[in-house]
């Protein structure tokens, strides 16, 4: 049988080059081996790999001579029957051979193509790329695009979603956000203060509004009831501020070109510094306005303050100075060493701290009754409040009765005694006392008995019985006048005039007022000098004998605070003598917000349970039993 | 980096004389006297000026610093588009790149600074992580490209000179050529094996493999051990195919060897770009949303 082969190669051009041969034989090979009738110089092909042999009518069997397989028509077999008028397209390796049947012939032709370079580093490399990571790595551009656009949606897309979605809980007071992770949270620069930390997730309870610099309304929202403007009128605060100078114009210009006005609470407030207290506020935030306050609000009442230690004003408390009624008229005084108070007493604090007169000695006989044993001592008088900041007003029935009793008659084993802080019920005791013993009628006078004859005897009786009568209520008014009078029970403590009603005997006794605060501006803790003898700073306890001496000290002088206290930096005078300094920032006695309570301290130093100082315990009026 | 003079096939010796000065060294180390004398300088500001409050990036001095940082690195970035115009003089390409490195260092200063110290899981602290793990990857690659150079030139250099890109692939194809030749009159069992290296691209390999050089399933390698396995047991003859295919094999191996070696080189001086490059571009953004989300919130 006839075979025709065409062999075709390419040129570099890329046109063919075709090698026809023809075979005549029975059968032919295909074969990597050079006696193969179609030669494949390729690898992937067995030397002798196929035999296609004629059969009856037309057709060709192709079958493999190993056990190698091939590919007839893209499907792999090692025996296949071939139609030569159809054709097939037989795979060998990286070779194709196209069978047809020779148009003028009809004998079947085998075209012989090489369809894949001889190796894998012969096919095309892109020599610019081939060395380059490409291929191996996410492209730089793409990863670049990539990331970016993660963080521009994490981190400012869906933040800004979540402040859209809760802006209107904005300025509501209880309007909290659902439980759960919020975009905008990502944006918090650090932990709320503890005070503020159930806020953590409501961003908008103070950023309210976008590119608006926390405003106040913000924090009155809540804070309704506790933050007290400093005064009223905020520009004044700002004028009192002065301008700035030099830089900080600059930087007052700056802040203000970007929509941060100064004079917010959030300008000390400031918030997002780590989930501790808020710090303690600084001198410096004080002295800002009040060193050199004069000079800039010429008008103002407050004196210059600069430094506790070297420029503080003088104290000034707040004195009892007369009585409108019952009530007390309070006025501040500058302090001075012999400043007075009138509270309506007579008390002699020298006498009654003595250790050697009688005082002392009637403590002496009565032991256990005492704070201690040799004289008295101050707590046996004053007793602290509740929080220990304070004193209790002195009660006479506590305090004083113990020694200067009220008693004026025993029945039986019991004492009656005078009622305190009611003169009318004192007279009427009084009075009672001398009426109960009214003399006996004597037995002469009734009709009945015998008598002595003749009239002698019965008018002496008669007169006698009637100036008894007529003369006894005079001791009863003699012992009224001599309790309000002096060496009387009332008079020996107490102020007493004439010209009360007649219920009264004709006396009043001057109402008794106890100051328990005298400075109101700052704070005083007794509590926290708990440890300091009280005579350490009420200096002339000791050598008072007269009730209207002032015994709170001042700031300079013996006991004053400057004993102790310099300023904040340890400044202090140069004729000031100090032990122990302590160093005391305006903040230690004085708030800011200006409410009656206690200065605000951070909470690692607040070691007492909160103070209990309501307006009703303000100066409080002599006592008055029910 | 250092351009090499040779004296190209005399076979004898391979003289280099670098009349180079690179990036680093540019005038003296102009622009890393500058960074440190300004990284100083914000450090005695950061110590020495007095601030109200604590949180220092809301200060005057945190401002100031957090807007040099940004347009710092802003101008940084920039390099990527003046390295594609090459030209001469004081702004030539190698001052700019000096001061893209010495002023990338800086920055570690000016955005750590502007930070007060203060980290959380907050998109500031994310833009400032960001910003770090841009200057780390660029400290890695001035690193080697300090050190590899050298490593590739040694690697492209022999007897016979130096070796390009594209004559390594050459090499490749022509040994491949001359293999597919000799191996014609192997059976086909030997035939497969040899096959499957000439079928094997010897740019294949994963990132890894690049890397680390290393390719433990490479069929030249097994091709050659499994035609010495087959050659054992057979009697010598004169002019054994295999032996020549062989041969063949083992110049092949070591062509590729010297190959892979230039690929992993210079995947380590590319590789570190794949992480500065995309993380500035995410820098830029997270910084965006931190410069957004300061006034947003203000």
């Amino acid at each position: 049988m006839n075979f025709l082969i065409r062999q075709i190669a390419l040129k570099s051009s890329g046109e063919e080059i075709v090698r026809p041969s023809a075979v005549e034989a029975d059968a032919i090979t295909i074969g990597r081996d050079g006696a193969c009738d179609i030669h494949l110089p390729d690898l992937a092909v067995d030397p002798f790999h196929a035999r296609i042999s004629p059969l009856s009518g037309g057709k060709l069997m192709i079958e493999s001579i190993g056990d190698q397989p091939f590919d007839v028509d893209g499907r792999s077999t090692t025996r296949r029957e071939l139609d030569v008028a159809t054709g097939a397209e037989l795979a060998f390796g990286g070779h194709r051979i196209t069978l047809s049947a020779d148009p003028e012939t009809g004998a079947p032709t085998f075209t012989v193509r090489r369809v894949e370079a001889v190796s894998e580093s012969a096919g095309d490399v892109e020599l610019s790329t081939a060395f380059t990571l490409k291929g191996l790595l996410p492209g730089k551009r793409g990863s670049a695009w990539a990331f970016a656009l993660l963080m521009l949606v994490a981190f400012l897309a869906i933040p800004i979603w979540s402040w859209a979605t809760y802006q209107p809980l904005a300025l509501q007071k209880d309007a909290r956000r659902p439980a759960g992770v919020h975009g905008d949270t990502a944006w918090s620069s650090g932990h709320l203060s503890v005070a503020h930390s159930k806020l953590q997730n409501d961003c908008q309870a103070c950023h309210v509004e976008p590119f608006v610099a926390v405003r106040d309304n913000a924090c009155l929202t809540c804070h309704t009831q506790d933050a007290h403007q400093h005064i009223k009128d905020g520009a004044r605060l700002l004028k009192a501020r002065g301008e700035p100078q030099g830089f900080a114009a600059f930087q007052r210009a700056v802040a203000t070109a970007f929509n941060r006005p100064a004079g917010r609470c959030v300008d000390c407030h400031t918030e997002h510094e780590g989930a501790g207290a808020m710090p303690a506020t600084r001198q410096q935030f004080c002295t800002d306005c009040h060193d050199g306050l004069k000079g800039r609000l010429p008008d103002t009442k407050i004196s210059d303050a600069a430094d506790f230690g070297t420029a503080h004003p003088q104290f000034r408390p707040t004195v009892i100075v007369g009585m409108d009624g019952e009530k007390p008229l309070l006025q501040r005084a500058v302090w001075t060493d012999t400043l007075k108070e009138n509270n309506g007493l007579k008390f002699t604090h020298g006498q009654h701290l003595s250790k050697v007169n009688g005082v002392a000695q009637m403590v002496h006989r009565r032991p256990g009754q005492f704070a201690t044993n040799d004289s008295l001592g101050c707590k046996d008088c004053h007793k602290i409040e509740a929080g220990g900041t304070r004193f209790k007003p002195v009660e006479m029935e506590q305090a004083c009765e113990s020694c200067h009793s009220l008693t004026f008659d025993q029945v039986g084993g019991t004492f009656r005694t005078l009622r305190h802080g009611e003169p009318e019920q004192v007279v009427a005791d009084l009075r009672a006392f001398y009426r109960g013993g009214a003399p006996a009628r004597p037995a002469n006078l009734s009709g009945l008995a015998r008598r002595v004859p003749g009239d002698a005897a019965l008018r002496s009786t008669a007169a006698d019985y009637a100036r008894a009568v007529r003369f006894y209520p005079t001791k009863g008014d003699q012992a009224v006048a001599q309790v309000f009078s002096k060496g009387g029970m009332c008079f020996d403590c107490h102020t007493v005039n004439r010209g009360g009603s007649a219920a009264a005997g004709g006396f009043t006794v001057q109402r008794v007022a106890q100051n328990d605060r005298y400075y109101h501006v700052g704070w005083f803790d007794h509590k926290d000098h708990r440890k300091t003898d009280c005579a350490s700073c009420h200096v002339k306890a000791e050598r008072s004998n007269d009730a209207s001496d002032l015994l709170v000290p001042g700031m300079d002088g013996p006991g004053g605070c400057r004993s102790c206290h310099v300023g904040e930096a340890g400044a202090k005078l140069a004729t000031a003598k100090v032990k122990d300094p302590v160093d005391s920032g305006c903040a230690m006695c004085h708030a800011y917000h200006m409410d009656s309570d206690a200065p605000w301290k951070p909470a690692d130093k607040r070691k007492a349970p909160a103070l209990q100082t309501a307006v009703a315990d303000r100066p409080r009026f002599p006592a008055i039993l029910k | 980096m250092a351009t090499i003079a040779s004296k190209r096939r005399t076979g004898a010796s391979r003289q280099r004389t670098s009349t180079h000065e690179g990036f680093l060294t540019h005038r003296k180390g102009r622009w890393l006297k500058i960074s440190a004398l300004l990284a100083v300088a914000l450090i005695a500001l950061y110590i020495f000026v007095p601030l109200p409050g604590q949180h220092f990036g809301s200060t005057w001095l945190g401002y100031t610093l957090g807007t040099i940082g940004a347009l710092l690195i802003l101008w940084l970035t920039m390099l990527g588009v003046r390295k594609r115009a090459i030209t001469p003089g004081r702004w030539s390409l190698k001052a700019w790149t000096s001061a893209h490195v010495y002023l990338g260092l800086l920055l570690i200063v000016v955005g750590t600074l502007h930070s007060g110290f203060e980290f959380g899981w907050n998109v500031h602290t994310l833009a400032w992580g960001l910003m770090m793990l841009v200057i780390v990857s660029g400290m890695f690659g001035i690193w080697v490209y300090a050190t590899l150079p050298r490593a590739l030139s040694d690697n492209r250099y022999d007897e016979d000179g130096a070796i390009t890109e594209k004559q390594m692939v050459e090499a490749l194809r022509s040994i491949d050529r001359q293999i597919h030749d000799a191996a014609q009159p192997l059976d086909s069992e030997a035939a497969a094996l040899v096959n499957r290296s000439l079928e094997e691209d010897p740019f294949a390999g994963s990132f890894w493999n690049r890397l680390t050089g290393r390719y433990p399933r490479d069929a030249t390698r097994s091709a050659a051990s499994g035609l010495r396995q087959m050659r054992a047991n057979k009697p010598r003859v004169a002019d054994d195919p295999i032996e020549k295919v062989d041969a063949l094999l083992t110049r092949k191996e070591a062509m590729l060897a010297r190959m892979r070696r230039h690929l992993k080189l210079k995947s380590w001086l590319q590789a570190w770009l794949y992480v500065h490059v995309p993380v500035t571009f995410a820098l830029i953004a997270a910084l965006s949303a931190h410069v957004v989300s300061v006034f947003f919130y203000w």
